[in-house]
């Protein structure tokens, strides 16, 4: 295999967000082989970078999904502020821009010896490489009475998509002075503080159209990310509206019926007009069977390379990894993603290795003109990835500086998905 | 892809390859502007966040070494500048100022 130099990996990188394509292909070798299982936040990343920065590597990205629904602004969407078109990306860009094969399957087995990767249509991709980037799947029976049926009837909308369309539905159908019930997932889980960020929301959306409606979250938890600023603007914004029981209070919540829409916890059953059920979770399915989680469900790896603790060979990013102090975002799928890339690539090619930055960087709205951020920097340390430098929004921010907030995250989403998809 | 913003990338590269020898050179650049790329659109477009695009070197070296010493006016850029060394400052800010179409 070719290895290039600094300075040709250097023309590549330089020219890569929009010219990969231009350059020359390396003619009369092999070109080594990235397959990366996944097209979501993370594995979208891993493969557009890879492509971009590596003409030397084929890159194929397998996603049975023709288009991309992002969790992140799916909040918005659900309580009437944005179009479900709006949140959906699909994959040409990737595949036309990028030169990346896209291939529309499932993954339904990996096996690390031979190298393999087995599809759901009975085919086989061999790799030099693979990344495994499925996101979350949840827990089995961590909610007695939450099986696929009770979903369809109180959805998790977790996963944004048709249990997103689910929820919004039924938001909308819902009469003046229901009790909405969210249920809070134990940590850790996908974007700590999205469930407050959606109660927030839908109080928003309920002030508008049904005012006497009331909002309850029943929390596996005793805290939550960011309170003191949820908290304060639920004070300002909705004073009366949302009520929120921590575990301590409630001995959390055991079961549900879906016939009566009811959430039963240890003292009490809460009868719902609609109940957003959001389960605990773990590591998306395949990494589970392809042996790439322990047992705490989650995927220990290295925090420079990203490549299995498990299974050499084989590198995670996003929500599927244990990300040491980096919460299960958007951003920080996409910050490890590049590392992983920039990592892979150097193995692959010989090019140069830099000190990795991680970041998160999240904005999150309280109302629709109102949105505090933070950010953080994270590095490895004795093998674990540990958060450096950290900033959030204050309480006492004038409402100026929060509808900033609020238009730069607009901003941020446009960005950031064509960082992602092209 | 637009013709315009092509030959701009053309042009940043001569620069790019006549201004940067083998130190901190330009793949250590493209590696550090993939972290702008999380919130600024490298091609210039996007609205509510502002473009780093065609701010030129001097600029975006000075914007940086701001934020890295102060948490206001904005404490997103003030935790990105703090984890950037002088070296790694200087060759961001010469990858980003080669993709603008008006370098300077
Ligand atoms: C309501 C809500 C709001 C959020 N807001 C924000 C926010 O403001 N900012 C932020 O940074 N993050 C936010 N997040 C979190 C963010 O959506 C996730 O952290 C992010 O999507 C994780 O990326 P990922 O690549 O790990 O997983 P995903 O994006 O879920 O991608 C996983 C992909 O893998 C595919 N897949 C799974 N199994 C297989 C298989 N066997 N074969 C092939 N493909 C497979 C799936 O189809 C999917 O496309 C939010 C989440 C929610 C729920």
């Amino acid at each position: 295999m070719k290895s290039w130099t600094r300075r040709e990996f250097g023309r590549l990188t330089g020219a890569a967000l929009l010219t990969a394509l231009n350059q020359p292909k390396a003619r009369g070798q092999a070109k080594a082989r990235v397959v990366v299982i996944g097209g979501g936040i993370g594995g979208a990343t891993v493969a557009r970078y890879l492509a971009a920065s590596a003409t030397a590597i084929e890159v194929t990205l397998v996603e049975p999904r023709q288009t991309y629904a992002t969790c992140f602004f799916s909040n918005l969407y659900l309580t009437g502020l944005r179009s479900f078109e709006s949140l959906s990306h699909g994959y040409e860009a990737l595949a036309k821009q990028y030169g990346i094969i896209v291939i529309h399957e499932s993954a339904v087995a990996i096996h690390p010896a031979a190298k393999t990767v087995a599809l759901n249509n009975g085919s086989k991709l061999s790799y030099d490489r693979l990344v495994v980037a499925p996101g979350i799947a949840f827990r089995d029976r961590a909610i007695k009475g939450y099986d696929e049926a009770a979903m369809e009837i109180m959805p998790h909308a977790w996963n944004a998509g048709q249990q997103t369309r689910l929820l919004r539905q039924q938001l909308e159908s819902m009469e003046d002075g229901g009790l909405f019930v969210l249920v809070a997932p134990p940590n850790p889980f996908r974007c700590p503080p999205a469930p407050y960020e959606r109660a927030s929301l839908v109080a928003s959306y309920f002030q508008r159209r049904k005012p006497k409606a009331k909002i309850l979250i029943l929390d596996a938890k005793d805290s939550f990310n960011a309170q003191d600023l949820f908290q304060d603007a639920w004070n300002r914004h909705y004073p009366g509206m949302i009520e929120w029981l921590p575990a301590q209070f409630t001995g959390g919540v055991t079961a549900i019926d879906a016939k009566t829409r009811s959430v039963i916890t240890a003292g009490a059953t809460f009868k719902a007009a609609v109940a957003n059920v959001i389960p605990a979770q773990m590591a998306g399915r395949l990494a589970q069977l392809a042996g790439l989680a322990n047992r705490s469900g989650w995927c220990p790896v290295d925090p420079v390379t990203f490549e299995s603790a498990l299974q050499p060979g084989v590198h995670l990013v996003g929500d599927a990894i244990i990300g040491g102090d980096m919460p299960k975002s958007a951003f920080c799928a996409n910050s490890q993603a590049k590392a992983c890339a920039f990592a892979i690539a150097a193995d692959l090619t010989g090019s140069a290795r830099f000190p990795a930055h991680l970041f998160n960087t999240c904005y999150t709205y309280l109302a629709p003109d109102d949105a505090f951020s933070n950010a953080i920097s994270f590095k490895p340390v004795d093998g674990k990835l540990k958060s450096v430098i950290s900033f959030v929004s204050k309480v006492e921010e004038s409402s100026e500086v929060r509808r900033q907030a609020a238009r730069a995250a607009e901003g941020w989403y446009d960005a950031f998905t064509h960082d992602v998809f092209g | 892809m637009r013709p315009v913003a092509r030959s701009a990338i053309a042009t940043g590269l001569v620069l790019l390859f006549s201004q940067s020898g083998a130190a901190a050179g330009p793949d250590q650049g493209a590696q550090l502007a993939a972290t702008c790329a999380s919130c600024h659109r490298l091609d210039g477009g996007g609205t509510g966040i502002p473009s780093i695009i065609g701010l030129g070197e001097e600029r975006l070296t000075n914007a940086l070494l701001a934020y890295r010493a102060s948490e206001s006016p904005n404490h997103i850029m003030h935790v990105i500048a703090l984890s950037l060394s002088d070296e790694e400052i200087a060759s961001v800010a010469r990858y980003v100022a080669a993709q603008g179409s008006n370098p300077r």
